[in-house]
């Protein structure tokens, strides 16, 4: 679904990915982990079209998306939750999971109405939000933002969804509420690329996992195996 | 208060209606870029032309009113397109003096095309005052207050109500996540300047009338209208109008009592206190954010 080959970007002159290949297979959760600055959210950021790569591909569905503007991609069905949440602060909670469907509603009138089945589904995810419809998302806690990120990205009804640190700035009992809502994801069939700091956590709910070192793959296997493996232990899996 | 004062006031006040509307052309290219033309005041006047000629080739009022304000949305998306969105692109301040430059334009053309006199602005609307309450009023000055409010208020709604205009808060919140729902931020820019020149060309049609048309017609009243915009914040409409109310009505009250050489004086000054005390403005919102 999503075909990463041989990428180059950075930010000015500094290149940061230096031929970073992935790819993430229709129904199935992949885990890119690794330490800070190996390259991990400049290649989310890279695949939504954030940032322009210098060299290699991107391919969404079978198609060449590399060097297009992010909305252009995000209307090709990747949704992007990105670091930091990014919620619309002065924007109401609703608000936010309708702009999440943007691509694909009217835009004047009638959007509520048809974006309404999929408004259900999010707030029976997350029935927080829907206690909090109409505040403003901007005065969310941390947890409650980081679930409207992933609520935002699901109302694109989208082909791939990138997640990037899902678990930054929470509580340990809020990570562990993130991660059941990304394992229910899992259940129904989400195709799903993670970044996440906490390894340990990814590979537990990953099918397959990448481990990035300086801009490049320096590990990839199925969680099992990499939990098996020495040096991903010394390095990210600790004790 | 007697009714000169009240006369004073409402007279004053209508006048600062525009210059509400013309700070919240400002406010709208804010939103979406932090930007604003500050050729804002020669759309205004090109506008103004534009729809006089329109009427002198014999279309009735009504026609002429959206023949002046496609002019006003194209003009909008020319400085957009110009003047702005490479400045924009390469994260540079360069909009300020290319929008200051093709306003400079805008003069020099007006002069060719036009000529340098002042001319007047027919209008079908009677100008015979009428009494409310002891205060004479016209009903073109009530036909100016009345669009204003009405434009804004349009505006307002879609911007609240509509999927497009929730996209357009959207861009002004967070430009790079806007992206990534498939809100393409140069579009939106293009529309809030769009929208912004639609504002400019209707504030020039409104205020012909009154004031004849001339190559600086709107320089006065720009320099007013950026006051507002400041004093109010570059957020609130409808700060914006409350704004405009009181410089409009304090203008014309100094103008009596001090003399009209003082007239320019209350905007500046009102400017000058905003800078100095609280420079996001009286109704500027502190932005709520938690990492």
């Amino acid at each position: 679904m999503l075909v990463v080959t041989d990428l180059y970007a950075g930010y000015g002159m500094s290149e940061v990915l230096m031929g970073t290949s992935l790819a993430v297979k229709k129904g199935t959760v992949v885990a890119l982990i690794g330490p800070n600055g190996a390259g991990k959210t400049t290649t989310m950021r890279t695949i939504s079209g954030g940032i322009k790569p210098t060299g290699g591909k991107i391919l969404l569905d079978g198609a060449p998306v590399q060097g297009f503007e992010p909305s252009h991609i995000a209307r090709l069905g990747l949704a992007h939750a990105p670091e930091g949440r990014k919620v619309f602060g002065p924007l109401s909670v609703e608000d936010n999971l309708l702009l999440g469907a943007f691509t694909r509603l009217p835009r004047f009138f009638g959007f509520r109405a048809k974006a309404a089945d999929d408004l259900e589904k999010v707030y029976d995810l997350f029935p927080r939000l829907k206690e909090r419809y109409r505040q403003a998302s901007g005065t969310l806690s941390g947890g409650e933002q980081q679930m409207l990120a992933i609520g935002r990205a699901l109302m694109a009804r989208p082909k791939v969804v990138l997640l990037d640190e899902p678990s930054m700035g929470l509580a340990p009992v809020i990570v562990d509420e993130v991660f059941e809502i990304i394992r229910r994801l899992k259940e129904s069939g989400i195709t799903l690329l993670l970044v996440e700091q906490s390894a340990k956590r990814a590979l537990e709910v990953a099918d397959y996992a990448y481990v990035m070192e300086r801009g490049r793959i320096a590990v990839e296997g199925v969680p099992q195996e990499l939990q098996k493996n020495e040096r991903v232990i010394a390095a990210y899996l600790g004790n | 208060m007697d009714h000169a004062v009240i006369q004073l006031i409402v007279s004053g006040a209508l006048m600062g209606l525009v210059y509400a509307l013309v700070a919240y052309g400002f406010q709208l290219t804010y939103a979406t870029s932090k930007s604003i033309n500050f050729g804002q005041g020669e759309l205004v006047m090109l506008s103004a032309f534009v729809s006089l000629t329109l009427t002198n080739t014999g279309l009735p009022y009504y026609l002429m009113i959206p023949g002046g304000l496609l002019f006003g949305v194209i003009a909008g998306l020319f400085v957009e397109r110009a003047g702005v969105r490479l400045a924009l692109e390469q994260k540079s301040e360069g909009w300020i003096l290319m929008t200051i430059i093709l306003g400079l334009f805008g003069i020099s053309a007006a002069e060719n095309i036009w000529g340098r006199d002042d001319r007047p602005f027919p209008t079908p609307i009677p100008t015979e005052p009428i009494q409310f309450f002891g205060v004479s009023i016209t009903p073109l000055e009530i036909s100016v207050a009345v669009g204003v409010v009405l434009i804004m208020v349009v505006i307002e709604l879609f911007k609240r109500k509509t999927l497009l205009g929730k996209a357009f808060e959207a861009v002004s919140a967070d430009r790079d996540a806007a992206e990534l729902m498939g809100i393409s931020a140069t579009r939106t820019i293009m529309l809030s300047y769009g929208l912004s020149g639609l504002v400019a060309a209707l504030a020039g049609i409104l205020v012909s009338p009154i004031t004849t048309v001339g190559p600086t017609m709107a320089s006065a009243l720009v320099l007013k209208a950026f006051s507002v915009a400041v004093v109010a914040g570059l957020e609130s409409g409808f700060g914006v109008v409350i704004v405009g109310l009181f410089l409009g009505s304090l203008e014309s009250l100094t103008s009596f009592y001090v003399g009209s050489g003082w007239r320019e004086a209350p905007g500046l000054v009102l400017l000058i206190l905003a800078l100095a005390i609280r420079p996001t403005g009286i109704f500027g919102k502190a932005v709520i954010r938690k990492v």
